[in-house]
């Protein structure tokens, strides 16, 4: 019949038009961070040489670009590749190049696992970076774990996370009991303010263990948590948690929310829409350009406690913000990028100090031998356990950007 | 007598037993060898995933009902082969509010898995009274908020779940034999339902309720018992698949999972237990062969930038243009491979001098055929 054939053919042209239209808008924040230059150490080749004999060691790289954790995970990647092409520039490390093989673990567990099961099965890596939460870290590192592959995570914050995963696993981030404890001592001694309201999304890990940690460490200090409430990540409408607050928030004096980078923006703008105007505070999961771009002025003087400041005038924070500009044509998205590239600072340490015999074995022992490694978001050592210590940074959104506002030791 | 014309290819035993028997059985040895290996992940992901989409279609294909919810019920039976199968040192630590009987329990997997099972076809049970009372959209969206509930439950009840965090360190003893053993056992049961009066008045009630019911099929019973023994094998499923991620959460048995194995099952064929197979053989596969083109690959001599999120965009318009041309999904209402798993002339026709005499024919037929054309 056929008139049916033709409706088919429409249909089909219609829906075909409708997915190229979303996927040009969808796949544009994805390609501008990627990049223009088609990123040569970026392709998937099986390695010719199997692990780092030869002139090619391969590193392997999961983020998760595509999915709930892109928008933190994908600066990192660009971190990452940016350290890599540096060193690849001058001349690679012992003389050998350095090959990044990278997959997106699309923010799905099996993803995650399988692709990094590829990196060691088939692409023989000796090391792998990445993720940057810690639900996802776990499958990943379960993996790497058995196979004897030292995994350096680049933003997952979890304090006991190498301990969980085993000792192959390192953290590039600081534990999310330094976040919250720096949040909660500048908000007590800087700020004054002394009674909160927390705002805890209970579908993760982060969140609420970020939350338990703020708590504590505030109640010590000698505040007090006036009234607590929930969500979960992706609810889109907070009127429930808006009136209860409005309608007696018990004195609270700041409002202390434990999320997410998908919820940051939407949160801090229905709150604010509707009245609220007492000072947000957060951790590092509100440390992302969503916060601007989906408040606007709503978002002005909110608070994060993150993990480095690009104000820093420290030579190493800002040769890589001009770099990291060059490269990508913008400055870096968030404090994950920072995490990306030194991450693979770190790894590329570990690389360069097992000489010539670069085995994954070695390259775990050196990563523990690490001390004082000057990195951008910190000085970090392994000298006390897989987790480093390090500073949290202040920062405060003025003028639609994060300004620096000091470090904190916690 | 058989025309010469009307021989296929796909009628000879000889083929099929070659096609679907042997060569999948090579493959899975071949990946069997290395325990942990990528190949073997695979195929144990398509294992499970092959479990589920089966599964999915006993209700979604042949019931007449469509329902949403999968995730929940592979949700119930994960966390129960947790709690089942995980020391009683761990279960302490992570898991305070589990009674103490539960703690100093410690099984196996397999026997685990029949417990995981039962509870998920108790849930189904308890859920089903109401729920099957709707029809169409309706069922679909309850069985999504069946998803929602069964996730709240999970990250709020922080004690016996330990929340949002979810449970780590489960014993991987999903070995590739096991989840394959699992597979043809559960496979066979679905097969010999189907073809039972039991399954035809299934087929029956989901072509007319009408006029099944004038012929004395007692439709709520029937519905009821079939969502049961679909949440049974999909709670074995979740059970499996959270042995071979070694780490469990609410966060990974939501929307994404129920809406992946629809999506198999829509693509293999929902009328079809072969379809399913199908189905998850094309979403496991699919992706891995599309994820080269994600980091960049060169284009007739033009490099092409990172696209990640491509395979995604592929296989969503393989999906589109697959319901706007072909409904009934790649398999249709063939069920060929479960036909040819479990019908003994497959296997008997080693032994006959005839069958080798057919499959030599249909492929002088198609080499005419291709001649031809």
């Amino acid at each position: 019949m056929k008139r049916k054939g033709m409706y088919r053919f429409l249909a089909l042209v219609l829906a075909l038009s409708m997915i190229m239209v979303l996927a040009a808008c969808g796949s544009e924040p994805a390609s501008e961070s990627a990049g223009d230059e088609p990123s040569e150490s970026a392709t998937v080749e099986p390695s010719e040489s199997a692990e780092a004999s030869g002139d090619v060691i391969n590193v392997g790289a999961l983020f998760n670009v595509t999915g709930g954790q892109a928008s933190l995970d994908a600066p990192a990647l660009n971190g990452f590749n940016l350290y890599f092409d540096q060193v690849n520039a001058a001349g690679g490390i012992n003389g050998k190049q350095i090959n990044v093989v990278s997959y997106d673990g699309k923010t799905d567990q099996t993803t995650c696992a399988n692709n990094t099961k590829k990196m060691i099965d088939v692409d023989n890596v000796v090391a792998i970076g990445g993720l940057s939460d810690t639900n996802y870290a776990l499958a990943a590192g379960a993996v790497a774990q058995q196979a004897g592959i030292p995994i350096v995570f680049s933003g997952a914050t979890k304090p006991s996370l190498p301990d969980e995963v085993g000792d192959f696993a390192f953290m590039t981030a600081f534990g999310d009991d330094t976040c919250a404890y720096a949040a909660a001592e500048y908000v007590y001694n800087d700020l004054g303010l002394t009674k909160a309201y927390l705002l805890i999304d209970q579908s993760m890990e982060f969140t609420t263990t970020l939350a338990d940690f703020f708590q504590d460490r505030f109640e010590t200090l000698g505040g007090e948590i006036v009234l607590t409430d929930n969500y979960m990540n992706k609810d889109p409408d907070f009127s429930a948690q808006i009136d209860r607050y409005l309608a007696d928030n018990k004195g609270a004096e700041f409002l202390f929310f434990s999320g997410v980078p998908d919820d940051a923006g939407v949160l801090i703008k229905q709150f604010r829409d509707k009245g609220v105007t007492e000072p947000i505070v957060s951790g590092d999961g509100f440390d992302t350009p969503l916060l601007w771009e989906v408040a606007g002025d709503q978002s002005e003087g909110v608070i994060v406690s993150t993990h480095c400041s690009f104000e820093n005038t420290d030579a190493v924070v800002q040769d890589f913000v001009a770099a990291y500009t060059e490269t990508y044509g913008n400055a870096p998205e968030n404090a994950f990028a920072a995490l990306g590239y030194d991450c693979a600072k770190i790894i590329a340490t570990a690389i360069e100090t097992c000489g010539d015999d670069v085995t994954s074995e070695n390259i775990k022992v050196n990563l523990e031998a690490i001390e004082s490694l000057k990195c951008v978001t910190g000085t970090i050592s392994y000298t006390n356990g897989h987790v480093p210590d390090k500073t949290a940074s202040m920062l405060i959104v003025e003028n639609g950007a994060f300004s620096f506002i000091k470090e904190i030791v916690s | 007598m058989r025309h010469m014309e009307k021989i296929r290819l796909r009628d000879s035993n000889i083929f099929r037993l070659i096609c679907f028997v042997l060569a999948p059985l090579i493959i899975i040895i071949m990946a069997g060898q290395k325990n942990g290996g990528y190949y073997n992940g695979i195929v144990c992901t398509f294992g499970i995933y092959a479990l589920l989409a089966a599964s999915l279609n006993l209700v979604n294909g042949f019931s007449g009902m469509f329902s949403m919810g999968h995730a929940a019920f592979m949700a119930v039976g994960a966390y129960t082969s947790a709690f089942l199968t995980l020391a009683p040192q761990q279960k302490i630590n992570m898991l305070p509010g589990l009674p103490e009987w539960l703690q100093n329990v410690q099984l196996p997997l397999l026997p685990a898995l029949l417990i995981c099972g039962l509870c998920a076809a108790l849930l189904a049970l308890i859920v089903a009274f109401p729920v099957v009372r709707f029809k169409g959209h309706y069922l679909a969206v309850a069985t999504l908020g069946l998803v929602v509930i069964v996730r709240s439950v999970l990250d709020i009840e922080g004690d016996v779940t330990n929340g949002a965090r979810g449970i780590t360190g489960l014993p991987s003893s999903a070995s590739i034999w096991l989840i394959f053993g699992v597979l043809v056992v559960s496979l066979f049961i679905m097969y010999r339902l189907l073809s039972s009066a039991y399954g035809r008045s299934l087929i029956a009630m989901r072509d007319d309720q009408v006029a099944a019911q004038t012929l004395g099929v007692n439709l709520t019973a029937k519905k009821i018992s079939i969502f049961c023994i679909s949440a049974f094998f999909a709670g074995i499923g979740g059970a499996l698949w959270g042995h071979t991620q070694t780490v469990i959460s609410g966060q990974f048995f939501y929307f994404n999972m129920s809406f992946k194995i629809v999506q198999m099952s829509i693509i293999g064929g929902m009328a079809s237990l072969s379809g399913g197979l199908l189905g998850a053989l094309f979403i496991t596969i699919v992706p891995e062969l599309l994820a080269p083109l994600e980091s960049g690959f060169v284009l007739f001599s033009y490099p092409l930038p990172d696209l990640y999120g491509l395979s995604n965009i592929i296989m969503s318009v393989f999906l589109v243009v697959l319901i706007i041309y072909r409904r009934q999904g790649l398999m249709g209402n063939s069920e060929i491979l479960l036909d040819t798993f479990f019908s003994k002339n497959t296997y008997t026709s080693v032994f006959k001098k005839d069958e080798y005499k057919h499959f030599a024919k249909a492929c002088i037929n198609l080499c005419q055929r291709k001649k031809k054309s």
